[in-house]
């Protein structure tokens, strides 16, 4: 039979929640998410690991959830973009690409600020050309990526106390 | 703030009250940054189905046996459709900007007796998943006889290529047109110097992260059709698909909520959104198709591919006396909605004063992927032509590529200009921008200089680019000499409401380029708003005024009018409320606040919430004023409108393996009076990063054996991403132009133009000495390794 029928439950930590949940064997973790969950906020642009429209953070790592099947998911902690904010107030981080202009449709939006927090845990400020090598996994056709990058310094700046140097454009 | 304004630009004072000209931030960003934003394929339908298409894996084949029997049989699979019943069900896909002079070429959704391109649709699947969509696909059996193809733009037209389309073409030239002033025969013919080579452009994908999709229901019994379409043109997708579905556009409501990037892309009906629409009429339940990666390579559209047979001739002063530029596009196996560039014949002559000039346009049929539009729309291809063999002709006069093109470049007091092709440039200062470019990377002293190698080994070139870009449409009537579907005008609505607020309404859709936050910059500034007082709806055919849509760099200048037209109504009938309220006269009125008082007294006020609820009402207003407080306007420019500027590189090139570095890359530009800086500069390094990509890496490569696309995965195809761009300086001025309101240019794809210009003649700088010659994008090491080989052979 049909392999959307072979179902397995599983449980896991989802921005904040546990919740318990059975999802067929084939699915992948971007689509549990959006599907299931309707965290559609994590997006999907080719499946194929590549474009980083569906980067997530599974047990604060950052990984593409297109490359995951959802019973991977199971026993995991799970962020997406949607447990970013404090209700109705952006975070710092949200708020610095606001800021910077670092969207414009918006579709990479969420890979970006899942790459972004995640890059906290270095515990300094990263340099333009790290940041640049670091977020090279999520691609961004509208911005040309200056704005992103800007952004992110400006808010590792801020998370670890230090200005970032600014207007030197690399 | 993030916009880095520099030396010789004019900026208006920013006054309390002003906010066009201001970095306000973008209306549209607190819904993505925090994961709402509504893209096609967030929204699902209660008893949604999930369609899958079957596609033709040939370039070019006779379609002799359909048996879906299997898929049908499939639990889950609800209805399956071949091209025989679609063509009866259906009328074929209209053109929204047909090619001058060519036959229509009519083609259903779904291939009947052959298909003309690998991925072209032939069987559409819905079912209860995708994944079972996609099991069916599997089980379909389609025998398909391959016959001889084509893919290649210059065997495509040898006496022994297969021809396309042999009931309406003799040929695979879909249509030839010439523009043409002066006597470039003569000129050239008698010039000092003439230079001709062939420019040879790659063919790209525009490649929007979010891919193209639909999700559209219908109600039988209420007629009505509701589509949900990533797409910036909703109003002319409800246009195209009332024509395919032989439907009222009454009976249609197209929303486009936010759209994952577009770039021309997205603008028209598709095969597939016409078999959406099909199965979901049929079976009166909502379907859902959303295009894969895999599919968006090979059945969307492509952009750019063309060769340009560019000459140039000058007098020995390096004077400019001919230009003539012979050019073919390709435009796949069939016409898309909006077809191949048609933008090189209107900018083929640049910035320069060239009187006597031809432009030659050729369209061609190939067995690939139909080309479409994408960003700069053949202005880019025709930039690199012009700019690279303009080095060149400079070189063989002795002369330095800044100074040829200062003895051209058009003069502020030349201005307006009609081109040799009678597009009318509008005021500028082209030669402020070519010497701002030139300061920035100090070529004068660059240039006077040897190029020998640096330390490490690399020499370092210099390459210029100057450029015009057309915003907007000369004219509605203009447009219709072409036969396109489509105005150039924008329109709006405005309407208040009882919170005190003002709510608009505009057909152009949201993909990124600030268009909400645009808009109600401009609405708030003449209607006297708060920013945050007015909302923007935005791509909803059933809320907004008829209007033409996003593309072609034309959406402010025409809505910019439209804005205004609508607010100042508003504004005035506000006072004429506030004169009753306040007994006194509207001229010793002023509005302050979001209220209006008396400028004699400004204790005295009612504020706007007040005014609005009693418009709403009727309760309050003077006798003889209507009730309701709303106003839409449509507006068209008085003409198109020229952004233009120069962008400098400069490279690192190492001599022995034509690997270079890109160590600066200057764009100088004007964009007339920026609305919103920071929109302006993320539209300007947006574009530029597409237009650097088409320049170094990215090309649709077809296997000339098997007519098959071989890198058509996010795997094998290479964009920008962060750590391959180069640094970037933006410098701008500021011409407001004289035929837009408030001055403004259009600035969404000027930056896809100079890069590829600007980077081949830096690398030719370099490489002068080695007489290295490129005609050919993108420019790869191994291209330049190659020239440099070929320069030292001869
Ligand atoms: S969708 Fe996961 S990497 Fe592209
Ligand atoms: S903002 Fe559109 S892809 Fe990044």
């Amino acid at each position: 039979m049909t392999a959307s029928t072979n179902r397995v439950e599983i449980s896991l930590e989802i921005n904040g929640r546990t919740i318990t949940q059975s999802v067929p064997v084939r699915m992948h973790a971007a689509d549990f998410l959006r599907q299931t969950l309707g965290l559609t906020g994590t997006h999907i642009g080719c499946e194929q690991g590549v474009c980083g429209m569906c980067t997530i953070s599974v047990d604060d790592r950052v990984v593409k959830s297109c490359l995951l099947l959802a019973v991977q998911l199971d026993g995991a902690r799970v962020r997406t973009v949607e447990a970013l904010s404090d209700g109705d107030r952006l975070s710092l981080l949200q708020e610095a690409f606001k800021r910077h202009h670092a969207l414009q449709c918006g579709f990479c939006t969420p890979g970006f600020l899942a790459v972004a927090k995640s890059l906290e845990a270095w515990g300094r400020v990263l340099t333009r050309a790290e940041i640049r090598d670091e977020i090279s996994g999520v691609l961004c056709r509208c911005t040309g990526y200056e704005g992103i990058v800007r952004a992110i310094e400006d808010y590792l700046g801020a998370v670890h106390g230090m200005s970032a140097q600014t207007e030197v454009p690399a | 703030m993030n916009f880095q304004v520099t030396a010789g630009v004019d900026m208006p004072a920013d006054t309390d009250r002003a906010i066009i000209g201001r970095s306000v931030p973008r209306k549209e960003d607190d819904r993505l940054l925090r994961g709402g934003g509504l893209f096609a394929d967030d929204v699902t339908l209660a008893h949604q189905l999930e369609m899958a298409v079957a596609r033709c894996p040939f370039p070019h084949a006779r379609i002799l046996r359909v048996d879906t029997t299997a898929a049908e049989a499939l639990p889950g699979v609800v209805q399956v459709l071949d091209g025989r019943r679609v063509a009866e069900l259906s009328e074929p896909l209209t053109v929204l900007r047909p090619v001058p002079g060519a036959p229509s070429l009519p083609y259903y959704a779904l291939a009947r007796d052959r298909a003309t391109h690998e991925g072209q649709p032939v069987v559409s699947v819905v079912a209860v998943t995708r994944a079972i969509a996609e099991d069916a696909l599997e089980l379909i059996e389609i025998e398909y006889e391959p016959i001889p193809h084509v893919t290649d733009m210059t065997a495509t037209l040898e006496p022994d290529a297969p021809v396309l389309h042999p009931d309406v073409l003799e040929s695979n030239l879909m249509a030839s047109n010439v523009d043409r002033a002066g006597e470039p025969e003569a000129q050239r013919d008698a010039a000092h110097a003439v230079l001709a080579d062939r420019f040879v452009v790659n063919r790209v994908a525009p490649l929007p992260m979010e891919t193209r999709g639909i999700v559209v229901s219908w109600r039988s019994g209420a007629r009505a059709l509701d589509v949900r379409s990533s797409t910036q043109v909703p109003h002319l997708v409800r246009k195209q698909l009332a024509e395919s579905l032989r439907l009222d556009e009454s009976s249609i409501r197209v929303v486009a909520s936010d759209v994952g990037g577009a770039y021309g892309l997205k603008l028209g009906a598709f095969p597939e959104d016409i078999l959406a629409c099909l199965h979901a009429m049929l079976l009166e339940r909502p379907v859902k198709w959303i295009e894969d990666r895999m599919e968006y390579f090979r059945a969307s559209t492509h952009g750019r591919e063309a060769f340009h047979d560019m000459m140039i001739a000058a007098d020995k002063d390096g004077r400019i006396t001919s230009i003539m530029n012979e050019y073919t596009t390709d435009i796949g196996g069939w016409n898309s909605p909006f077809g191949s560039s048609q933008l090189s014949s209107v900018t083929f002559t640049g910035p320069y004063r060239v009187a006597d000039a031809q432009v030659k346009r050729n369209v061609v049929l190939t067995n690939k992927t139909p080309v479409g539009a994408y960003r700069g729309y053949g202005q880019p291809e025709v930039n690199f032509a012009r700019e690279v063999l303009l080095d060149r002709l400079a070189r063989r006069l002795n002369k330095s590529p800044l100074e040829m093109r200062r003895l051209n470049m058009l003069r502020p007091e030349d201005l307006p200009w009609t081109t040799p092709s009678r597009a009318i440039y509008d005021n500028g200062d082209y030669l402020r921008t070519l010497e701002m470019a030139a300061t920035a990377v100090d070529y004068e002293r660059h240039w006077a200089a040897s190029r020998k190698p640096r330390g490490d080994g690399r020499i370092v070139g210099i390459g210029l680019s100057s450029f015009v870009e057309r915003t907007g449409y000369a004219s509605a009537r203009f447009l219709a000499n072409r036969g396109s579907q489509f105005g150039a005008h924008e329109s709006v609505t405005l309407r208040v409401n009882r919170s005190g607020g003002v709510d608009l309404y505009t057909g152009v859709s949201t993909f990124g380029q600030g268009s909400e936050t645009a808009f109600a910059q401009i609405c708030a500034q003449v209607l006297g708003i708060d920013y945050d007082f007015v909302r923007v709806h935005a791509g909803d055919t059933g809320a907004s005024p008829l209007n033409t849509g996003a593309f072609a760099s034309r959406t402010l200048i025409a809505a910019a009018g439209a804005l205004k037209e609508a607010a100042e109504a508003i504004r005035d009938k506000v006072l004429v409320i506030a004169a009753m309220a306040l007994e006194a006269e509207t001229d010793a009125l002023e509005i302050r606040d979001m209220a209006v008082c008396l400028k004699a007294d400004q204790g005295r006020s009612i504020s706007f919430k007040d005014i609005f609820n009693r418009a709403i009402t009727g309760q309050g207003i003077p006798e003889g004023i209507a009730p309701g407080l709303e106003a839409t306007a449509h507006f068209e420019p008085r003409s198109a409108s020229f952004s233009f500027g120069t962008a400098a590189a400069v490279v690192a090139v190492d001599p022995a393996t034509g690997d270079f570095e890109i160590e600066r890359f200057v764009m100088v530009h004007d964009c007339g009076v920026p609305v919103n800086p920071l929109l302006v500069e993320g539209q300007v390094r947006g574009a530029l990063v597409q237009g650097l990509g088409a320049a170094l890496d990215e090309e649709l490569r077809y296997d000339p054996e098997t007519g098959q696309l071989m890198n058509g995965s996010m795997m094998d195809y290479f964009a920008p991403m962060a750590s391959d761009v180069p640094p970037i300086e933006l410098l701008h001025t500021e011409v407001p132009s004289d035929v837009t309101p408030f001055g403004v240019r259009g600035v969404g794809e000027v930056g896809t133009i100079p890069p590829a210009a600007a980077l081949t003649n830096a690398v030719c700088d370099a490489l002068v000495d080695f007489g290295v010659e490129i005609s050919q994008m993108p420019l790869t090491p191994e291209r330049i390794w190659r020239a440099i080989r070929a320069g030292a052979a001869s």
